[in-house]
């Protein structure tokens, strides 16, 4: 009789991800904190003025002056109060979360594209090509922290202000700080390719005859995801705090937008007598800051392969 | 060891090419016509013709660069377009020992809070007291600048209303005015610095040597002193490059909040005028610190550890 062998057991039973990752408390909290700001920065707006009749919805609007209400405490209309002009510091909040969200989406989908696309390149295929990345990696890397993007959007500023407005400020924004973070993404996607190019079942797969194409969509690409997914949601939590500090300094969002930075900012003056327009958007950066750390420790521990 | 130091100073080189590259690109495609904008109401086509002339904007780019690059030679930044006839470094050179005292105080008590932290957090490791501080140490590194900065204010003026001894909260010229903003700059770096200096003191920890000098019966504050710390402080030199990037961006922060005349305030005053090479110079200054930063670092790693300079 044939002794047919049993196909061995799994010793240890391969969890989905999520698994590890709602173990970890922190990252669970971080992750309800950022869906929930994520979706006051969607409907939050609307949902807040709706609350009112049609006719006073104009109230809530962020724009609209009360001035009844200049430097206004909390009331029935204004649940967080006003600001200097008396406009609904709410529904700014909401403005600019949606403006942070807002470029930290451009600036990741920008750092992804360009930094994971190059990075992959430089890693796989070497040479000249690599040579010619890792040099302008380097050279946008000897600039120190945000020195280069407070350059760029200092000198071209004005002109996207005038050629296209506030949304014109903030993809000016969104590329400055894009500038001083796609070389880290493509320093870490090009390291890890450069690993995986080398192992066994990339070797089998262009033994077998694999287009190159095929090597690093369908071989390189899915193992280098983790890696990705992990340090663009860390790097979230610093485009969130730059974006916050080139407003601040006048270079990013400009009124009548709103803006975290821009916020602390006008209201940092008066904070003796209205502390409250202070703290209010400062607490909010601070929890936004520290739940997207948490939130890339909680997935690098949940995805890196490494580190089960 | 020729060989090390050859591509550092290849490396060096290549650094600051592309610091003036990229600096001299920017300006270059800065939109508008400066000369058009220093005339004024007086448009005068000869004397347009003339000052174009004088500021080479009339070169090529490639010509224009290499001005630009042998002007910086000879420590000439360029002239100001706000202030004509005035260098560029008669703006900033004001600016630059203020900065220069902020960022190194900041950098000097950053440690000074930073090491104990992570030399403490790290001898108890995975107690509360290791939690606690580092917990602290991480909401020092993450809570930006810009939001210490009022509760300070804020801490600052209770104290003055209370008839407490208080500090200036804006402007820069006694000792009382340097303390707060040092303090809000060095406590973000004293987080870095700790969380560096935890690692490196857990990854000393777990090396024979320490066991073996555990095992020889060495009391356990000998054993911390002279074989772990003397090789945990190590890794704290590389932190020295990143730690002054990390300044820099601070110092932009806290001199416009704090009124201070530093570089980073009269940069962003610069750009308000629109005076590009002011800005130019400062980020070619600032980022040029930096690296001159990297290199000592690395001449004093090579001295500190002779693993280094032996292989």
């Amino acid at each position: 009789m044939i002794n047919i062998p049993k196909p061995l057991e799994q010793t240890k039973s391969i969890r989905p991800w999520w698994i590890y990752f709602f173990r970890n408390r922190a990252a669970t909290v971080s992750v309800i904190a950022v869906l929930i700001t994520l979706l006051s920065a969607l409907i939050g707006p609307t949902l807040y003025q709706r609350l009112l009749p049609i006719d006073q919805r104009q109230v809530r609007d962020g724009i609209y002056q009360d001035f009844d209400a200049i430097n206004g405490s909390p009331s029935v209309d204004h649940w967080l109060g006003t600001d200097y002009l008396g406009r609904d510091t709410l529904t700014r909040l909401f403005m600019a979360l949606r403006v942070s969200l807002l470029v930290a989406f451009v600036v990741e989908s920008l750092n992804i594209g360009l930094g994971c696309g190059l990075g992959l390149l430089a890693g796989y295929f070497g040479g000249w090509v690599d040579m010619l990345i890792s040099r302008a990696a380097d050279m946008l890397f000897a600039f120190p922290g945000l020195l280069l993007a407070i350059l760029v959007s200092a000198v071209f500023g004005s002109t996207a202000r005038e050629l296209y407005g506030g949304i014109g400020r903030l993809l000016l924004v969104a590329t400055a700080l894009s500038l001083v973070s796609w070389p880290l993404m493509a320093r870490l996607v090009r390291s890890e390719t450069l690993s995986l190019k080398s192992r066994d079942f990339v070797m089998a797969s262009r033994g077998l005859g694999a287009t190159q194409f095929r090597i690093i969509f369908r071989h390189i690409l899915p193992n280098v995801m983790w890696l990705i997914i992990v340090a663009a949601t860390v790097d979230v939590a610093s485009v969130i705090v730059n974006e916050a500090t080139l407003s601040l300094l006048g270079l990013g969002i400009e009124e009548p937008a709103a803006s975290l930075g821009l916020m602390i900012f006008r209201a940092a003056g008066k904070i003796e007598s209205h502390p409250l327009q202070v703290f209010i958007p400062a607490v909010v950066i601070t929890t936004l800051v520290i739940a997207f750390s948490f939130l890339g420790d909680g997935l690098r521990d949940a995805l890196d392969p490494r580190s089960r | 060891m020729s060989r090390p130091v050859l591509r550092r100073a290849l490396s060096l080189i290549f650094v600051l090419f592309s610091v003036t590259f990229l600096t001299f690109i920017v300006s270059y495609l800065a939109p508008g016509d400066p000369i058009r904008n220093m005339m004024g109401g007086r448009q005068d086509p000869v004397r347009y013709v003339f000052l174009r002339h004088l500021y080479g904007l009339d070169q090529p780019w490639y010509q224009q660069y290499l001005t630009y690059v042998s002007h910086l030679l000879t420590g000439n930044l360029g002239y100001s377009f706000k202030y004509p006839e005035r260098p560029v470094w008669d703006l900033i050179a004001t600016g630059v020992p203020v900065s220069l005292q902020l960022g190194s105080l900041a950098l000097v008590i950053s440690v000074l809070v930073g090491v104990p932290a992570g030399i403490f957090a790290a001898v108890w490791k995975n107690t509360w007291r290791d939690t606690t501080i580092m917990g602290f140490m991480l909401a020092l590194y993450s809570i930006p600048s810009f939001v210490i900065i009022p509760i300070v204010w804020v801490i600052d003026l209770a104290l003055y209303r209370a008839g407490l001894p208080s500090l200036p909260v804006a402007g820069w010229g006694t000792p009382q005015h340097v303390i707060l903003p040092v303090l809000v700059l060095a406590a973000a770096n004293a987080g870095f610095v700790a969380r560096i200096m935890r690692n490196s003191m857990l990854e000393v920890m777990g090396q024979d040597f320490v066991r073996t000098a555990r095992a020889k019966g060495a009391p356990e504050y000998l054993v911390l002193r002279h074989h772990v710390l003397r090789n945990a402080l190590l890794p704290l030199l590389t932190v020295l490059g990143p730690a002054t990037a990390f300044l820099i961006t601070g110092a932009f922060v806290v001199e416009n909040l704090f009124a201070i005349p530093g570089i980073g305030y009269l940069s962003i005053q610069a750009i308000g005028q629109r005076d590009y090479p002011v800005i130019q110079a400062t980020t070619l200054l600032l980022a040029t610190a930096v690296v001159v930063m990297n290199l000592i670092t690395d001449f004093a790693y090579t001295l500190a550890d002779p693993r280094v300079r032996f292989e």
